[in-house]
């Protein structure tokens, strides 16, 4: 295992029929790194995603996720990794402790490691007096703190992060990312995707998917450099608007 | 692992804001409502009689129909046409035609000159009417000959003795079979409802980035409506003991042993349709498919010998008619897996295609 790279990708193929959403990638993602994966809808991210989840198996290509083949070893990486979904996927009709406590036994936490862990989150998340109440009350933004939260429960060393802000206000998308920074500062690797052009600037480094190929790849100045663009948002427009394929 | 994921389960269906009480109610309209609605036995026909001899013996053989308790006399007259009208208004459902020289003609043995017309639109209540006034007429007529002293015999004398059920009690026979139907019905269809809705919810997605196996995820969901079938099936037992005094004639253990192989098939198949179904609206199209099948096609409520041939085969793929007629034997005959063998070889070949075929579709989803 190499130790310095959480996410190593090589010639990454997936195919449905004729049609091919993903498109020999490659790429590798370093130890506490934040690296967003941009693209327009239907350029693939999500079935990348899904692969590296150990959702879904390549057509062809090799590649580890925190040292675990994605080929062979997906139950592992699923132990290993974190995963937030961009549509809010708690179960609505259990209490947000319930929650914590169904997916921190999922992970194999033990009940006392349970309850230690879930006053420490709703602390954190200054949603102690909501502990009781069913999650499918909750507004929206604490939802996404909370499957945040609940996708760290078992202390990955990778979190997958699905346009984790969207639908939200600016304000509660930026405490979102602090929330992101503080777990990257806690060494783990974070793999976000998202539409904010924004938020790719506070991305370590980030790449571009167009029509299933990673077009770009860089630090956001690297970037913005190259395509002698002022912002994120015009190198994506650059970059996105090669697209052939429609949604 | 599976402790919470159990614990999730339990603690859904009882916030769920219908299942709980369905799962009370079931028992007790199953034994206490459905078997008087599905009874087969017919009353109250609707007879018209034309007498064109209005004879002392024409009213003798009316008298020995309407006191049966079968028929009701709604028209009592000399035309055929106006008989002929009520039944095309479907005012009567039978009609006996009388001719003139009836009293002459019985008397002497010579004949019989009476005529029968049915309304069969309700195949069933013509079918049954028919036979309730032959019966009649039978018995008018031993009545008649022992009176007479007349020593020919008109008809066999044809005697029926019922086993197992000696009162043809139709409650008797629908109990175990109404079991039948909820048990598959809890079984199979509502788990896959329910994995099929956190598939529409997306939070099935949020289980699979887990190590949770799917196997463990499924069986967990399935067990809450496990527990239930049993619940329903024991409650059943009692309340048809408790209020009608049925008692299971064989060994009860045999009952749960067949609810058991029962299981294992919905199981299967309630896999097999939330494998197929995005979402709940086709998955209901689909229960609704099987469903219907299933209890139309299981001898439930019409005998499967009578069924034409191409019918039967596709009963021996049904798996409610080998677990009816097992349930049906140990209740009312007492039988033992001994004697039922051809009902556990059809569960388990079935039960071994139906899970063999959920679990390799299952592992295709991926």
């Amino acid at each position: 295992m190499n130790t310095e790279y959480a996410i190593r990708i090589r010639n990454l193929v997936k195919k449905f029929g004729d049609f091919t959403a993903v498109d020999n990638i490659t790429f590798d993602v370093r130890k506490g790194e934040i690296f967003g994966f941009l693209g327009a809808n239907g350029a693939g991210k999500t079935t990348a995603m899904r692969i590296l989840c150990g959702l879904s198996r390549p057509t062809s290509g090799s590649g580890t996720v925190a040292g675990f083949d994605i080929c062979r070893e997906q139950e592992k990486i699923k132990r290993n990794i974190g995963y937030m979904s961009q549509k809010f996927s708690l179960y609505p009709d259990l209490t947000v402790r319930e929650n914590i406590r169904l997916f921190g036994g999922i992970y194999g936490l033990k009940d006392r490691e349970i309850k230690e862990k879930t006053e420490r989150m709703l602390d954190m998340l200054e949603m102690k007096d909501a502990g009781g109440r069913f999650a499918a009350e909750l507004p929206l933004g604490w939802k996404q703190k909370l499957s945040f939260s609940i996708a760290l429960v078992h202390s990955p060393r990778i979190i997958f992060l699905d346009e984790p802000t969207g639908g939200v206000d600016p304000e509660t998308r930026r405490r979102f990312w602090e929330l992101i920074y503080d777990t990257a500062g806690n060494g783990t690797t974070v793999f976000v995707t998202t539409h904010y052009m924004d938020e790719a600037e506070y991305c370590d480094r980030v790449s571009i998917m167009v029509d299933g190929r990673i077009d770009a790849m860089d630090s956001p100045a690297g970037l913005k450099e190259r395509f002698a663009a002022r912002s994120m948002d015009e190198v994506f427009r650059i970059v996105a608007g090669k697209a052939v394929r429609e949604e | 692992m599976w402790k919470y994921l159990l614990e999730k389960e339990f603690k859904q269906f009882f916030r769920d804001p219908g299942l709980p009480k369905m799962a009370l109610a079931f028992p007790v309209l199953m034994m206490l409502v459905f078997p008087f609605a599905v009874s087969m036995d017919i009353r109250n026909i609707n007879l018209a009689v034309v007498d064109n001899c209005m004879s002392e013996e024409s009213s003798r053989l009316i008298e020995k129909c309407t006191s049966s308790g079968y028929f009701r006399l709604v028209s009592h007259g000399h035309s055929a046409d106006e008989a002929m009208k009520l039944m095309d208004e479907n005012k009567a459902d039978a009609i006996i035609t009388v001719m003139p020289d009836f009293d002459r003609e019985t008397v002497s043995g010579n004949g019989f000159p009476a005529g029968i017309k049915v309304n069969t639109v309700n195949g069933t209540k013509g079918s049954l009417g028919s036979q309730y006034i032959l019966q009649c007429v039978r018995m008018y007529l031993a009545e008649k000959n022992q009176a007479s002293g007349i020593q020919a015999v008109q008809y066999a004398e044809i005697s029926e003795k019922y086993y197992f059920n000696p009162g043809m009690d139709y409650k008797l026979f629908m109990i175990p079979a109404l079991i039948v139907i909820a048990i598959t019905m809890i079984t199979a269809f509502l788990p896959a409802l329910n994995i099929v809705s956190e598939k529409e919810a997306g939070t099935i997605e949020q289980i699979n980035v887990t190590p949770v196996s799917k196997t463990a995820f499924i069986v967990c969901k399935m067990i809450p409506y496990w527990a239930i079938a049993f619940f329903i099936l024991t409650a059943c037992l009692v309340i048809a003991w408790a209020v009608f005094g049925y008692v299971c004639r064989g060994n009860i253990l045999w009952l749960y042993l067949f609810t058991v192989l029962d299981i294992i098939v919905m199981a299967g198949l309630g896999l097999l349709i939330s494998n197929y179904s995005g979402n709940a609206q086709q998955a209901m199209f689909v229960i609704w498919f099987f469903a219907v099948i299933f209890m139309l096609m299981s001898g439930i409520f019409t005998p499967i010998a009578s069924m034409p041939d191409w019918a039967e085969c596709i009963t021996y793929l049904n798996p409610m008619r080998y677990y009816a007629d097992a349930m049906r034997a140990v209740f009312l005959k007492g039988s033992t897996p001994a004697d039922l063998w051809y009902d556990i070889a059809g569960l388990a070949a079935l039960g071994t295609i139906m899970v063999g075929l959920a679990i390799s579709s299952y592992k295709k989803s991926e």
